[in-house]
């Protein structure tokens, strides 16, 4: 871009934010409150996109907090100054949404929609219950001198502080953290992201945008009862407005409000019989038109995250056993899965794991990387007891993983799969740079790439880069190999190599016995649940209670 | 007897909330479109058993024979010609749950606007099947009690239907999993679209039976859609036994606290409930282990 | 001003012929012409169904009657009134932009209130400064006074709740003074500023007249079964039963109060009894039930109005809000007459300090207040005829015990 030109767009936007602040000014009363229309829905808006849109969980909870944060406007103000007021009302947010937010967000698609929409109705019932029997009156009034202006204005800085927040949330690393959720929380867990306390704390955020709006536009409407500050169509029009603009970017929602509100304002006007038809239909032509909203014309829509943060260098801690399983069994629901298996891990070692389908590897493996809790037993690493410890805690500790069926965050592109990965990480493994790391597994020329749109061997090759970005110590491959053509399976057995040789160590499932044997100092054989040979990959391979567990086992 | 006093209202209570809600199982359970313009449609097939019978004088359980098939044939062009393409289009089914969630939001300003150009916004009602019935000590409204059967005959038969037949094995499983159904040679654009038409017929025989003792007016459809929702997710969606479970278990609990507690207290006892099911099950009382 | 300019630019071109299509574009600003009215009322929305039955259709009768008889008077010629209609979605915002764009956009002369207290109350602020005299009809509120304080472009018609509730246990008090009822009274109500004001009200004045409160319950909006909550009032074997009820919960209590075939001595429901609905559904057994509102069935003028409102819009009005509504159109009309110009500011003062001649009577406010409003009414051989304050011209004697269900 030229420097001209530069000049000139910056002068436009500042021409544009002045016109926008100086709006009350020159409007009239109609288009003034045109504008609060736009921007309340703006902040509602914006502020679901931050939770719902890299999340996509689908909240209907809106009204819920602007509803609370409208009740606490009306309660307080007319005795309290106004600051205090709002600050009250994001309180009441912040509480509500921390306790509705642990006990829901376990939930997820379809449950979590409706959850959030009985909790708004259960709220709204026990305002009323409430209001009836303890306060004995259901709407309260509030006189207020609060202008258009001022409203206009109060509602203009709350839009501002919410872009800003979505903003710095995108860039930091909790918004990449938050992509990597709604892409896939397993595979963001196991990189050691804590899923549960991001998204609770984003959810928290946005439902104080919302309170707070709800206590801004309390008192344009002099009276306020459960039915106006709790009326579910806020909820719907808000979803409606985020996804249609397209709720992955911070613009996106907005793109949304300003067209929906303007079409919904001309229908009313000129057809006020049969508008909701046209609404309607217009509504229909928009979705099918436009499938990824309209922010999806401008091609736009994600928040990059540069590749590579350079690591920092860190010493290695060398222990005699890395990790030391003993006596781990698994039951579900009086089903052993794994049975009192125990063995030993010492730095450097590759291990592998081998048995029929269904003998326990990956129920094994489940309880090594904390996505199970292993029904009795205990798991050493470097000293620390695993058992209890949730995955993301397991991934910092530097124990890292793969998956049986490939897991990639497929919406977010290859180079942030692996800054994911390191988002949170605390161990002092490896140092080698994301760069470095996909160039690495041979994905060096395809950074910007969706992992969506990756061939499945290049998933494979993502997902043990992002497991390295963890910088752990020990990786659990689970059937890496597996489904490779024979040239691949020679790239795929020297790459593991070269790990070993930079120290790592390493636990594979494996059903490819050549990988086995290229690869393991030392294997243990599983069959129904426990561990029935382990030594040399030669050894066990030839024992005979081996070879009768692979012969009566379904499919070897 | 205060006890069959509670029980007894409350399953007929509950039988109503289950019928409206047995279509909805089938079209978000199983044609994975998530119809916001559900309650619409039940008000639509209101309105339509409330003109035939003040216009032609044709009863509701007569009107079942027109309004069914009509809003079978509805609901399959709705699907054949708009939701099939999205649901083509989305390349997951969270994409797809969005799509069919604008797209049936669209639809619901069309038969809400519809309706009002029709019959305008003020309320309808009339009386059928008004007549008290005493079953051990306990009143009841026959027209409440043929809501009742309805939910337990409609959705028994539909429950045998998906469990014991051919068809029905198909339908379950293109709402497990539709690229594996696919996979096994079924065809699964047909057969969505097939039990999308057939929830819309449950949606029509909700209607019909809740005009007889419902007041209603145009704009009351989310009502509907979202009580019918509670009840399909907190049976565990695509679940039919579920959802009648769900439906009767609501409609004994509102009894129930209206006689023991508080009435004021029974939508957010409903909704408490609600709520409870899911955080101890979050896929709902007979929903499969979430994946 | 953009209107204006453009024409003037187009005849300036000489483009007379273009001007003369955009006439209709430019009659906005012929404000000599025509009066131009403007009303966003709740057309889609829970409210839909109460403004679809009082508010709306009296708009729409009022304006065919006003333009049949060559539109409102003002000094010595008669102006139309055109229309400018918006719906307001049933949202407080909503009605807040829509009234703005009323008085800023189309200009319009004067502006008629939505439907329900809560958009009344949302609408107050705006209207009272943008100077538009406001007929807040339909709400139904105690702090009418306080408001009409404050609002001094506001008036309040349907009286407070405490009016209705004290209107209705004096009736029942003098009943029971005549040994005529007990003094248990069963009382539900919805749980909503309405049905709380309404029962905190008549707590208090059932007290007064030495009544018990045998059952006393709210319930809340949107329950879809009344009967639990009826049969524990049965239970409570009342004299007289009292539902401060919305039109579908009034409908649901009748239907099951027949079913359960309860009767009590007097049988008081409402929102929705005064509705030709009530009448149309329950035939024969409406007779005898009590309700909210009423009117003097008798009058010349409102038995012209139930004509007039059949002829236009195809249905009965009710018979509470619809004629007061229509009565408050009268005097607002009466009052741009006697003001003799598009003077907001001088209407609203008249509308308040006024007499005016209407289909409910001799109209005179006191503190911007309707004072002799109907708290009860009965349907009495197929009509809903007023029975209390039976202080006011009308008044009916009420028929009990009510006949028995048939």
């Amino acid at each position: 871009m030229t420097g001209p030109l530069r000049a000139l767009l910056w002068c436009a936007a500042l021409a544009l934010a002045a016109a926008v602040v100086t709006y009350p000014r020159y409007a009239n009363g109609y288009y003034l409150a045109l504008g609060i229309s736009v921007l309340y829905f703006t902040i509602l808006a914006t502020a679901w996109a931050m939770f719902s849109g890299p999340t996509r969980y689908i909240s209907l909870a809106t009204v819920a907090f602007f509803g609370l944060g409208a009740y606490t406007a009306a309660v307080l103000g007319e005795t309290m100054p106004w600051p205090v007021v709002l600050l009250a009302a994001a309180g009441v947010g912040v509480l509500t949404a921390a306790i509705t937010g642990l006990s829901t967000l376990r939930l997820s698609g379809i449950y979590f929609v409706i959850f959030s929409f009985g909790l708004a109705e259960l709220i709204r019932q026990l305002v009323i219950w409430y209001e009836v029997n303890i306060h004995k009156s259901v709407g309260r009034y509030l006189f207020s001198a609060v202008t258009q202006d001022i409203l206009y204005w109060q509602l203009l800085g709350l839009t501002a502080i919410v872009f800003l927040v979505g903003w710095l949330l995108g860039r930091s690393r909790y918004g990449l953290a938050l992509r990597a959720i709604g892409a896939d929380e397993t595979a963001a867990s196991h990189s050691g992201i804590d899923a549960t306390r991001i998204k609770l704390g984003v959810f928290i955020l946005s439902a104080t945008f919302m309170a707070m709006t709800g206590a801004v536009m309390a008192p344009r409407w002099t009276y306020i009862d459960p039915a106006i500050a709790f009326n579910p169509t806020i909820s719907f029009q808000v979803v409606i407005m985020a996804l249609l603009g397209g709720a992955g970017s911070l613009f996106g929602p907005v793109l949304g409000v300003v067209p929906l509100v303007l079409l919904f304002e001309v229908l009313t006007a000129t057809l006020p019989n049969h508008f909701s038809i046209v609404l309607g239909i217009i509504f229909v032509l928009i979705v099918m038109v436009l499938p990824n909203g309209v922010i999806g014309l401008f091609g736009a829509g994600r928040w990059r995250v540069p590749a590579g943060h350079p690591a920092t260098a860190s010493a290695r801690k060398m222990d005699a056993t890395l990790l030391a399983v003993d006596g781990v069994s698994k039951s579900f629901s009086g089903l052993r899965a794994v049975e009192d298996v125990s063995f030993t891990v010492a730095p450097g070692e590759i291990i592998g794991i081998i048995g029929p389908n269904g003998s326990g590897k990956t129920t094994l493996l489940n309880t090594l990387s904390g996505a199970l809790r292993p029904s009795s037993g205990t798991i050493r690493f470097s000293g620390t007891v695993l058992n209890g410890l949730r995955a993301h805690q397991i991934a910092r500790l530097g124990l890292a993983r793969t998956f049986q069926l490939v897991r990639v965050m497929p919406d977010l592109t290859v180079a942030e799969n692996v800054a994911a990965a390191r988002l949170f990480s605390t161990s002092n493994g490896s140092d080698a740079t994301g760069r470095e790391l996909l160039d690495l597994v041979g994905l060096g020329t395809m950074h910007e790439a969706p992992a969506g749109e990756l061939t499945y061997i290049d998933q494979k090759r993502l997902e043990l880069a992002r497991a390295l970005a963890l910088q752990p110590r020990l990786v659990l491959l689970d059937e890496w190999l597996a489904g490779l053509n024979p040239s691949e399976l020679e790239t795929g057995i020297a790459l593991i190599a070269k790990l070993r040789e930079r120290g790592l160590t390493i636990i594979m499932v494996e059903h490819v016995m050549d990988a086995i044997r290229a690869l393991c100092g030392h294997c243990i054989v599983m069959n129904a649940g426990s561990v029935i040979a382990r030594g040399t990959p030669d050894d066990v391979l030839a024992d005979p209670k081996v070879v009768a567990a692979y012969l009566g086992g379904d499919d070897a | 007897m205060l006890l069959v006093d509670i029980i007894l209202p409350g399953l007929v209570l509950g039988g109503m909330y289950a019928l409206i809600a047995l279509g909805l199982t089938l079209q978000y359970g199983v044609a994975r479109i998530m119809n916001l313009s559900y309650g619409e449609s039940l008000v639509a097939a209101a309105f339509g058993a409330f003109s035939l019978y003040s216009g032609l004088g044709l009863g509701p359980l007569a009107a079942l024979l027109l309004a069914v098939p009509v809003a079978m044939l509805l609901n399959w062009l709705l699907y054949r010609f708009l939701l099939e393409r999205l649901m083509r289009r989305g390349k997951d089914r969270g994409a797809q749950e969005i799509d069919s969630i604008l797209v049936t939001f669209g639809a619901l300003f069309v038969i809400q606007g519809a309706m009002l150009v029709a019959f305008g916004g003020q309320y309808y009602s009339y009386s059928y099947l008004s007549i008290p019935l005493t079953i051990m000590g306990s009143t009841l409204a026959v027209n409440r009690l043929v809501a009742l059967l309805f939910a337990a005959v409609v959705g028994g038969a539909v429950y045998l239907a998906l469990t014991r037949t051919r068809i029905g094995t198909a339908v379950r499983a293109i709402a497990v999993d539709p690229n594996a159904a696919r996979l096994v040679g079924i065809d699964v654009a047909a057969l969505s679209g097939f039990a999308f038409a057939f929830g819309g017929g449950l949606v029509a025989v909700g209607g019909v039976l809740v005009s007889m003792f419902l007041t209603f007016n145009a704009a009351m459809g989310v009502i509907f859609t979202m009580k019918a929702l509670v009840v399909v997710i907190m049976g565990g969606v695509g679940n039919v036994l579920g959802a009648l479970v769900a439906g009767l278990l609501l409609g004994v609990v509102e009894t129930a606290v209206a006689r023991l507690v508080d009435p004021g207290l029974t939508l957010a006892a409903t909704y408490a409930l609600f709520l409870g099911v899911l955080l101890i099950k979050p896929t709902g009382l007979f929903g499969r282990a979430a994946s | 001003m953009f209107s204006a300019n453009r024409r003037t630019l187009l005849r300036v071109t000489g483009l007379a012929a273009v001007a003369t299509a955009l006439g209709s574009f430019a009659s906005a600003a012929d404000a000599q012409e025509k009066i131009r009215i403007g009303y966003a009322i709740s057309k889609t929305g829970p409210y839909a169904g109460g403004a679809g039955i009082t508010t709306l259709p009296n708009y729409e009768l009022w304006v065919k009657d006003v333009n049949a008889a060559g539109g409102i008077k003002l000094g010595d010629k008669k102006l139309p009134i055109e229309v400018v209609e918006y719906d307001d979605r049933s949202s407080s915002e909503e009605a807040v932009k829509a009234i703005e764009r009323l008085a800023n956009q189309d200009k319009v002369d004067f502006i008629l209130p939505p439907w329900s207290t809560g958009l009344n109350l949302a609408v107050g602020p705006t209207l009272n400064r943008l100077g538009y005299p406001h007929l807040a009809v339909t709400s139904v509120t105690d702090k009418a006074p306080e408001l009409a304080k404050r609002w001094s472009n506001a008036t309040f018609w349907l009286g407070t709740s405490a009016q209705i509730s004290e209107g209705l246990a004096d009736l029942l008090g003098k009943l029971k003074s005549e040994g005529k009822i007990g003094a248990n009274i069963a009382m539900v109500s919805i749980a909503d500023q309405f049905g709380i004001e309404l029962s905190a009200a008549g707590r208090e004045a059932f007290k007064k007249h030495g009544f018990t409160l045998t059952y006393d319950k709210t319930y809340p909006m949107g329950a879809q079964d009344l009967q639990p909550l009826l049969k524990d009032a049965i239970a409570s074997n009342p004299d007289a039963f009292v539902a401060f009820s919305y039109p579908p919960d009034t409908i649901a209590l009748t239907e099951q109060a027949q079913l359960l075939k309860f009767n009590p001595k007097v049988f008081y429901v409402g929102v929705g009894t005064a509705f030709p609905l009530y009448k149309g559904k329950f035939a024969a057994n409406s007779e005898g039930v009590m309700g909210i509102g009423g009117w003097n069935a008798d009058s010349p003028q409102l038995k012209d109005y139930l004509a007039r409102h059949k002829a236009a819009t195809g249905k009965e009005p009710d018979r509470w809000a619809s004629s007061i509504t229509y009565a408050s159109l009268q005097v607002l009309q009466q009052a741009i007459e006697k003001v003799g110009k598009l003077d907001r500011a001088a209407v609203a003062a008249e509308i308040r300090s006024g007499t005016f001649d209407t289909i409910i009577g001799k109209v005179k406010l006191k503190d911007g207040l309707l004072q002799d409003v109907w708290s009860v009414g009965q349907w009495q051989n197929g009509e809903f005829y007023a029975l209390a304050p039976a202080s006011l011209p009308g008044a009916r004697a009420p028929v009990v015990p009510k006949a028995q269900w048939q």
